[in-house]
């Protein structure tokens, strides 16, 4: 379980004004919100990318900024796929996707267990590990980075898995793609995910529970079905717009 | 009175000045502090051997046998010019072997060391800054932090270590390589015999010089990887901060190589 509580933040201006959310354990949760509403500030507060001014966050009970060890407990237990999957340009893909094995973990493992073990992440996320290893990031597709930056967050088996944007840049094929990969991957590795996104429709579509910031702040908690009858003004304009957008996505799609 | 009161009474050029004066204090302890803090981290991974000896050979090769050739063009040509001027102003009294000292002392105390900087700060300083810069902006720091690895140990330490070692190689090189050109420069233009260029060179040699030369090489070599790791590291805003944050570094280790290099003589000379 992951729980925020009164997380605030500002850089030049106030990004997060005491943000309390939870989020349960084994639930696949999506965080939507107009740009510039503190989504991926939010998430980076999880495992201390970005500190709070003022607040607090507790994964299985136990507080990510109490000690430094405590951080190190909690991003062991994390997975974290970034936007642009911020693979390392100067590794191979086997090499980027070593990285997410704990260092302990790859000093006491067998080099060929640790090559099965990044093997099998790759083709959890149907990529062919034979062709895609030996490729340094530069020599493969947007989304075939996307899917290696998931096999790095996926292979060190953590417990919950933090999404920033995962479609992103995507076209619209893809991003269908990776929306079932996302859905599957919570499914199978039994992990608690909290996806930032922009796709409504889609974190509506494959999430338990739903939230939206806007300003800074909580503006709604709830399941879809509540998202979708929400009668609160600010969350029915966000849905509209988000529909219309996706519409025109599809259109504009080859 | 009120302060906002008594401030209104004070000239606005004055203001003026005073505020622009303390944004530039303020910048420059808000780098020194955290240049101070990133060399302590460096020294702690260091001591608790976190740093990949692999990085550091790594690095060692880019810095060092990368930046060898030219290295070499900088070093014979500071000779040939020492070698060259200074025949020309020795037309009159002045014995010619003098020569050999004036080019052997200007080379192994200065131009060795602080042209082999500049070098340097273009060749190596202005990559590392770059490199490191566009790991921040693409969020790949977060990502070693994600994942539990501490990017001081894996990409500074080794920057800064190879950097450390690295320097005092290649001033070394630098210097032999300008003396060595001087020597010929000296033969050709001014007619002096390499006899009479070693017999001036050792005339006025004091072996203390030659370590002057390589502690300023390893404050060079500790104060290039340093800054521009640290100015990587605090790059913000996409392709165009990693430009302005490569020009801003290059510019500040500019300006700090040329200030070190004026605090040497009064150290160390006197």
């Amino acid at each position: 379980m992951i729980e925020y509580r009164q997380i605030h933040k500002s850089f030049d201006h106030p990004v997060l004004s005491g943000v309390d959310l939870q989020v349960e354990q084994g639930e696949m949760f999506a965080l939507f919100g107009p740009s510039g509403t503190g989504k991926s500030v939010l998430l980076k507060t999880t495992i201390a990318l970005i500190q709070p001014d003022y607040g607090d966050v507790l994964i299985e009970g136990e507080s990510v900024y109490a000690s430094s060890a405590a951080l190190y407990r909690a991003r062991r237990k994390v997975g974290y796929v970034f936007q642009n999957a911020a693979l390392f340009d100067s590794l191979n893909v086997f090499e980027n996707v070593e990285m997410g094995l704990a260092e302990e973990e790859l000093k006491a493992t067998p080099t060929m267990e640790v090559a099965r073990r990044v093997w099998r992440a790759l083709e959890i996320v149907n990529l062919d590990p034979a062709v895609v290893l030996p490729k340094l990031p530069s020599e493969l597709s947007g989304g075939m980075r996307k899917r290696v930056g998931i096999a790095r967050a996926i292979v060190g088996r953590p417990k919950i898995l933090l999404w920033d944007e995962p479609t992103t840049g995507l076209d619209p094929v893809n991003t269908v793609a990776v929306e079932r990969l996302i859905t599957r991957l919570s499914g199978e590795l039994e992990v608690t995910s909290l996806v930032v996104t922009h796709d409504i429709e889609g974190g509506l579509d494959t999430c338990d529970r739903v939230a939206m910031l806007d300003q800074g702040k909580l503006r709604f908690c709830g399941t879809p079905d509540e998202f979708r009858t929400s009668d609160d003004n600010v969350v029915q304009a966000f849905v509209d717009r988000a529909a219309a957008v996706r519409a025109l996505d599809m259109a504009e799609a080859p | 009175m009120n302060p906002e009161t008594s401030l209104n009474a004070v000239p606005g050029p004055v203001r003026k000045w005073f505020r622009k004066s303390g944004k530039v204090a303020e910048l420059v302890f808000d780098h020194t502090g955290a240049l101070g803090v990133l060399l302590w981290s460096v020294i702690r991974a260091a001591l608790r051997m976190q740093v990949p000896s692999r990085a550091i050979l790594r690095q060692l090769y880019v810095m060092g046998v990368e930046s060898l050739p030219i290295v070499f063009v900088t070093g014979a040509l500071a000779g040939i010019v020492t070698s060259q001027q200074g025949g020309y102003q020795m037309t009159g009294a002045i014995p010619q072997y003098v020569l050999g000292s004036l080019v052997v002392q200007t080379v192994v105390l200065e131009m060795g060391p602080v042209l082999t900087a500049i070098v340097l700060v273009g060749r190596v300083g202005a990559r590392i800054t770059a490199e490191l810069g566009t790991m921040k902006v693409s969020e790949q720091l977060d990502a070693y932090h994600s994942l539990s690895r501490d990017p001081i140990a894996l990409l500074a330490a080794p920057r800064v270590i190879a950097g450390v070692v690295a320097m005092p190689a290649l001033v070394g090189f630098a210097d032999m390589i300008g003396i060595l050109a001087g020597m010929v420069a000296a033969n050709l233009d001014s007619g002096l015999g390499y006899e009479s260029f070693y017999y001036g060179a050792r005339l006025f040699w004091h072996s203390y010089d030659l370590f002057y030369s390589f502690a300023k090489a390893v404050v060079f070599g500790l104060a290039i990887p340093l800054i521009s790791v640290h100015m990587g590291f605090r790059t913000k805003g996409g392709a165009e901060g990693v430009g302005r944050t490569t020009t801003d570094a290059v510019m500040f280790m500019t300006l700090t190589i040329l200030i070190l290099d004026a605090m040497f003589p009064p150290l160390l000379l006197n």
